[in-house]
């Protein structure tokens, strides 16, 4: 079977280990618990084993670590729909991450969509797409667009 | 190999020691050697000369080449170990080492910082709105602290507005009551009377009009107002319009223009007297703020669909301003002309309850557009035919309950002149026992009245059996009077100032449908 490294990188509690737990168990938890590191989960999607590195956040503390990264074969960046600033955070990581790994297939979830306290512009998600990237309205807690974030990636990188 | 076998053990104490494992691939990251420890941290047992990532996960994407630390990787025990790659000649080395320390210190200040950081970004929100709502709160204060100016200014404004005309009828009362003290009664007097009177009836008419005006706006705000759509003759009403304005556009040398695509006798069903209210203010106002040029009063029906347009080259209307006109009692403050306010409020609202919506184009100096549309069906062809009531009202015997002993002076004497048989009374208890013993073609009947007011007698005349028409007049023009009247039996509510015509004309109506 194919093995492929995909990375879910994007600012702190934006809901990257919500997305990845939810899509590898089927689980969801309300509680806050910030990831330290990364952590390593596996899921099959259309005959491919995709790792899903699930890295730390960036913060004000610590910027991404990059050397997760080396490897991987496609990126989901995440923001929180609830937090707009996550989302303009995405072109700039994006850039980190371009640096050190090169142009890799993207895609973008934009989480939290159940929240009433939502707030992504349209000329927000404009300039992601102007970048080429796919944009998933998610929702970790009731499951919305999930799979189609993983499948559509696992889909650019076979 | 002694020398070795020791190197091998201290190894082996080191790595005890500092929970290291490892594990070592060949160039094809085939797996050649594997370390104790490995299976502490969860991982499965690895068979040599198998591929590293078949086995552990966390290798798919590297190399043997790849040199990199990852210094804290949650291992299949949930332990937190560092790994580092180690590149050589013959392969590549896997180093674990045990970071659980690490991560829980990381863990509790990261935890800390990063929800610091999410308290911090909501306490800004709050603030945020807290502002937005203090700037809300001000902006509404102003919006208070305006209305209540403009509430000041309106009731200067009104009593200014009565005080004009009671003034002149105060005024030409007093030059009556002298005149008629002159015992030479030449006919230069009696003109002067009746031009006094005159002046007396126009400023009584002002006053009502003004008392009108106030009771619309209130009952519009109350949603008390009710739009009796029935037929009537639609180019009648424009008709009314030009008849009333012309002669004013005359004086300030104004040209009058009315446009009709209808003839007369376009019938329709409407609520005539509210559309005639609503173009006598709106074409009012084009005629009272243009001081030369032209005031045109555009009517087109089509398909069941009545456009009005009213164009005058009038000053117009300031950008500000045209802003506030809507506002109930607000008055441009330099045009100098007379005015509540609440004209242009009433006439949005009625047309609103009758289905369109005011819609107003000005610019200062430029002249002002005000037009709107309404639905406006035609009368069927059917309808039209029904033959006009016949007016015979001669030795009518009519019973009239009124307390007030003026207004039923002036009442007897007028349907007195009509060849009308008036029976006065002044209270409800009177009219029940009048009723009771005499009979009657009509009882008018007022509603507040000493003893026993006209529902009481209204009630009792029901209870008794009472088949002759009662016609309230009232001073009140609300809907739950007019109701509660009904239903004690009224055939027709009329409210004061009645005129004599109104009374003749329900007379008729009544005594012919009984």
């Amino acid at each position: 079977m194919d093995k492929k490294k995909v990375c879910m990188v994007g600012d702190f509690s934006v809901g990257k280990t919500s997305l990845t737990q939810k899509f590898v168990n089927n689980v969801f938890s309300e509680q806050y618990l910030t990831t330290i590191g990364v952590k390593i989960d596996t899921a099959i999607v259309d005959e491919t084993k995709l790792i899903v590195w699930d890295v730390a956040g960036r913060d004000s503390l610590s910027p991404i670590n990059l050397s997760y990264l080396v490897g991987a074969s496609g990126i989901a960046l995440v923001a929180d729909g609830t937090r707009p600033e996550t989302v303009d955070d995405l072109h700039s990581i994006w850039d980190t991450v371009e640096k050190r790994i090169g142009k890799v297939p993207t895609v973008v979830a934009l989480n939290k969509r159940d929240l009433p306290e939502w707030s992504v512009t349209p000329e927000q998600i404009q300039s992601l797409k102007e970048r080429g990237w796919i944009v998933f309205e998610t929702s970790a807690k009731e499951g919305v667009e999930v799979e189609g974030l993983f499948t559509q990636l696992c889909r650019l990188i076979q | 190999m002694a020398a070795l076998s020791l190197q091998k053990h201290i190894n082996k104490q080191l790595y005890d020691k500092w929970d290291l494992a490892y594990l070592y691939t060949d160039k094809n990251l085939k797996v050649v050697e594997v370390s104790d420890g490995l299976t502490l941290y969860g991982y499965p047992e690895i068979p040599l000369g198998c591929e590293v990532e078949d086995y552990v996960d966390f290798m798919v994407g590297f190399d043997a080449s790849t040199r990199v630390d990852l210094p804290l990787v949650e291992s299949p025990s949930g332990i937190t170990v560092a790994v580092n790659l180690i590149p050589s000649k013959r392969g590549l080395a896997i180093v674990f080492s045990n970071a659980s320390h690490l991560a829980e210190q990381r863990q509790l200040l990261q935890q800390k910082a990063n929800e610091n950081e999410l308290l911090l970004r909501q306490q800004r929100i709050l603030t945020h709105r807290l502002e937005q709502a203090s700037k809300e709160l001000e902006g509404k204060n102003e919006a208070l602290r305006e209305a209540a100016r403009l509430q000041n200014s309106f009731l200067s404004g009104v009593s200014h507005e009565f005080r004009t005309p009671l003034s002149s009828i105060i005024g030409y009362t007093n030059l009556l009551e002298r005149e008629t003290h002159n015992p030479d009664k030449n006919p230069e007097a009696y003109a002067n009377c009746r031009s006094y009177l005159r002046a007396v009836k126009r400023s009584s008419k002002h006053i009502l009009s003004l008392v009108e005006n106030l009771l619309d706006h209130g009952k519009l705000d109350a949603d008390q107002i009710v739009i009796r759509p029935k037929p009537c003759d639609l180019h009648e009403v424009f008709d009314d319009i030009r008849l009333l304005l012309s002669p004013l556009a005359g004086t300030k040398n104004v040209e009058f223009t009315l446009q009709t695509n209808f003839e007369p006798g376009c019938m329709v069903i409407a609520d005539d007297s509210r559309l005639r209210q609503c173009l006598l203010n709106i074409v009012g106002n084009a005629v009272k703020f243009t001081d030369k040029g032209s005031v045109t009063l555009k009517a087109e029906l089509n398909r069941e669909l009545l456009s009005i347009e009213v164009i005058d080259t009038g000053e117009g209307i300031s950008k500000d301003n045209l802003a506030k006109i809507r506002i109930p009692f607000f008055q441009v403050a330099d045009t100098g002309k007379a005015g509540t306010g609440l004209g242009l409020t009433i006439t949005e609202g009625l047309i609103e309850l009758m289905g369109g919506e005011l819609v107003i184009r000005s610019e200062l100096h430029q002249g002002t557009q005000v037009s709107f549309e309404l639905p406006m069906p035609l009368l069927e062809a059917e309808a039209l035919a029904m033959p006009e009531p016949s007016i015979d009202i001669d030795q009518l015997k009519v019973l009239l309950a009124e307390d007030d002993s003026d207004i039923a002076d002036l009442l007897v004497m007028l349907l007195d002149e009509q060849n009308i048989e008036v029976t006065h009374v002044s209270n409800g208890a009177l009219a029940l026992e009048a009723s009771e013993h005499e009979q009657f073609d009509l009882i008018l009947m007022d509603l507040h009245m000493p003893v026993m007011d006209g529902y009481q007698a209204m009630e009792a005349m029901q209870k008794g059996g009472n088949t002759v028409p009662v016609a309230v007049m009232s001073a009140s023009n609300l809907s739950e009077d007019r109701l509660q009247a009904q239903q004690y039996g009224c055939a027709a509510y009329l409210t004061k100032p009645v005129e004599i015509e109104e009374i003749l004309l329900l007379a008729n109506q009544l005594t012919s449908e009984a």
